[in-house]
């Protein structure tokens, strides 16, 4: 089942003459684990931002083509109800988390989607598994190394759950420690069938994948490498 | 007399959470350092004492011969150019040109004389075409280059890079490399933090890993 | 849940709103001096960082001495201290300007019980008192944000610095434009910041609907509603005095 299909996308900014995305097409398979890689500013970020709807719900930009998750399109749906299948992770740890303990971070998501107590309990505890931070619960996500930080911030997401989740670069900021912990749960959530979406510009962070596709002139292509 | 020295230093940020202790390093100019170790090793607040913007709690740290804490910092500046891991933390204008041209502005000098040497660093540094944004708004690698061309406006004889190849993809890297390069032939001294191996095993000619306040090991190529 | 044997933030909320009514309604000096040692004895039992506090505030200090001191300059009354016929402190001067300051450490001291509480528990105490909840997190994300700037001013004029500029000798005419050369990276890191935070709030599902779950939830214990009875009662008391 295609659970992100996208046709002849194209996208500018609004006050660029260029475009960006130019008749770019993808489909994402259920419980795939797909890479998309790139030159810095070629659009993979702009392409994630597109697939979870905060574009053009929240930035705007030109729009022409379809985007659809699980069939619907994802212009006509309101951000409330895209939360609930894509989930996102950014690249810095500092602009996503905002509250004095690991356990309130985790706590935000279902929160807001007015999801009962005891649910919320669950939650928590299964994201902290799922990233192995489960000693941290109750710790300042200040005190942890950017790694740990990140592998809250995709706690915190992990919590919405989402069948879909989105990695935008979320390895750039983060020494070798960090990352093998983050490359471990990524592969994990793999395991659990979660269908995701990571960009990196670094080729040792795609080998993960199943599939690896570079974005190139605006379209996406397959990657043979540099 | 070595370029920078570091004699038994300790230093801690805050009473009880030392960083290091009786830490002691020589460094030359015509040496191109790495300064390698995990995160929370000590690397970048090694790199803040060598530039003066830290000053040892004990101990003492030299620079051509003189005691950080009897130089202002605005001196060392001169002759020490320092990268902020995030480049944004040493932007301050609106304009590229300005960012490059702003100090000597302060200063007072001829406005001829500024715009000549900020078009000399645009064209080097590749940056002509982004002469009117917004230094905040640019990519990752603009961004690097351009604080690069800024801190070498005032021809500082050495650098301290602290990470400078985050968030750069392989052609970039390449595109510092051959920057930092240039900058090596032109005899300036550098040492660079950096946890990328890989980008550090191509230029530089002395490696210093850190870990835990320590130096683990300390060998020239 | 509770975490921890904490008051309840809200009771905190009611302590520092007596002690800040009474430091504004009271004239009276010894009173005043009362209220502050009071507050004072509050933070202490509260066990809040009054150490790192004082340090943070220690410029703050001067501009507020400055303050009380312009204050009594202009305050016309019984000359205490004259040169050549002009009064510079008068008795009412004085009195105004201790005034002034017993009201800023009330203030100061009452502001640091709030600090002992988490901004999540904050935020809340509020939402539980019926304040919508997006006014509550903006507030206390506020609160999160502010003393990063501190650090951030700090680390803007060591980098200022280090681009060569001696700050300390720059003629009058430029030091206008270096403040906001100096202000245009904490601006702009603030705002860049604020946005991605706000679409990554967003996109957890912030606002989607009128009201959210809770799942730290704050219960009053017999200790809260005592102390709260006693903080109100004791306001009323020196309120009363004071009028007298």
């Amino acid at each position: 089942m295609d659970v992100i299909e996208i046709s002849n996308l194209y996208f500018r900014y609004s006050k660029r003459e260029e475009y960006l995305l130019k008749g770019l097409s993808l489909r994402v398979r259920k419980g795939e684990l797909l890479a998309i890689t790139g030159e810095s500013g070629c659009g993979k970020s702009t392409l994630l931002s597109i697939i979870c709807g905060i574009i053009p719900h929240i930035r705007k930009g030109e729009i022409e083509g379809e985007v659809k998750l699980f069939g619907r399109e994802v212009r006509d749906m309101a951000i409330r109800d895209i939360s609930k299948e894509v989930g996102i992770v950014f690249q810095d740890p500092d602009s996503q988390i905002f509250l004095p303990t690991v356990e309130d971070e985790i706590a935000f998501g279902p929160e807001n989607l007015m999801v009962p107590r005891e649910e919320i309990g669950l939650r928590i505890e299964r994201a902290l598994k799922a990233v192995n931070m489960e000693e941290y619960r109750l710790e300042n996500p200040n005190n942890l190394s950017g790694g740990q930080k990140q592998l809250i911030a995709i706690a915190s997401v992990l919590a919405m759950e989402t069948d879909i989740l989105l990695l935008d670069e979320v390895m750039s900021q983060i020494d070798e420690d960090g990352k093998d912990k983050i490359k471990r749960t990524i592969l994990n959530l793999h395991r659990e069938g979660k269908t995701m979406v990571i960009v990196d510009h670094d080729i040792d962070n795609l080998s993960l994948a199943d599939r690896v596709l570079e974005l190139k002139s605006g379209m996406l292509r397959e990657f043979k490498g540099w | 007399m070595h370029y920078i020295e570091i004699r038994d230093v300790d230093f801690e940020y805050e009473k009880g959470k030392s960083v290091f202790q009786n830490l002691s390093l020589n460094i030359d100019k015509n040496e191109t350092i790495a300064l390698m170790g995990p995160n929370g090793s000590g690397k970048t607040t090694l790199g803040k004492l060598m530039a003066g913007i830290l000053k040892p709690t004990k101990g003492q740290v030299n620079v051509f011969s003189r005691d950080t804490r009897d130089i202002p910092l605005h001196e060392i500046g001169l002759r020490i150019g320092y990268l902020f891991q995030n480049p944004e933390k040493q932007f301050f204008a609106n304009t590229v040109y300005d960012e490059l041209g702003f100090v000597m502005k302060i200063k007072g000098y001829d406005e001829e004389y500024i715009k000549e040497k900020v078009e000399e660093k645009l064209e080097l540094f590749q940056l002509k075409g982004l002469v009117n944004h917004s230094p905040f708004l640019l990519s990752q690698g603009e961004k690097q280059r351009l604080a690069i061309a800024a801190v070498l406006m005032n021809e500082p004889e050495y650098l301290i890079l602290d990470e400078p190849t985050t968030g750069l993809d392989k052609k970039r890297k390449d595109m510092l490399l051959n920057l930092l390069f240039m900058l090596k032939n032109q005899g300036i001294g550098m040492t660079i933090i950096s946890h990328d191996r890989r980008f550090v095993e191509r230029i530089c000619s002395r490696f210093i890993y850190i870990s835990r306040g320590e130096i683990q090991y300390d060998e020239r190529a | 849940m509770t975490r921890e044997h904490n008051l309840d933030p809200r009771t905190k909320l009611v302590i520092v709103l007596c002690l800040s009514t009474l430091g504004i309604a009271v004239n009276n000096l010894a009173l005043l001096s009362a209220i502050a040692l009071l507050s004072y004895v509050a933070a202490s039992l509260f066990r809040a960082n009054l150490k790192r506090t004082f340090r943070k505030i220690k410029s703050l200090i001067y501009m507020l001495l400055f303050i009380a001191l312009v204050q009594s300059i202009f305050t016309r009354g019984e000359p205490l201290l004259s040169a050549g016929g002009f009064a510079i402190l008068t008795v009412n001067g004085v009195e105004r300007a201790l005034q002034f300051i017993l009201r800023m450490a009330i203030v100061i001291f009452s502001a640091t019980i709030i600090g002992t509480s988490s901004s999540r528990s904050i935020i809340q105490g509020l939402v539980q008192w019926k304040l919508p909840y997006d006014i509550a997190f903006m507030a206390a994300l506020g609160i999160r944000f502010l003393p990063m700037l501190r650090e951030e001013i700090r680390d803007s004029l060591v980098a200022i610095q280090l681009r060569g500029i001696d700050i300390k000798n720059i003629p009058i005419k430029e030091r206008i434009s270096l403040y906001s050369y100096l202000f245009n990276p904490l601006l702009v890191g603030t705002l860049l910041k604020a946005e991605r935070l706000s679409i990554a709030m967003e996109m957890r599902g912030f606002r989607a609907y009128d009201k959210r779950t809770s799942y730290l939830v704050l219960k009053f214990t017999k200790l809260d509603y005592l102390i709260m009875f006693f903080s109100i009662a004791i306001t009323a008391v020196f309120l009363i005095i004071s009028y007298m």
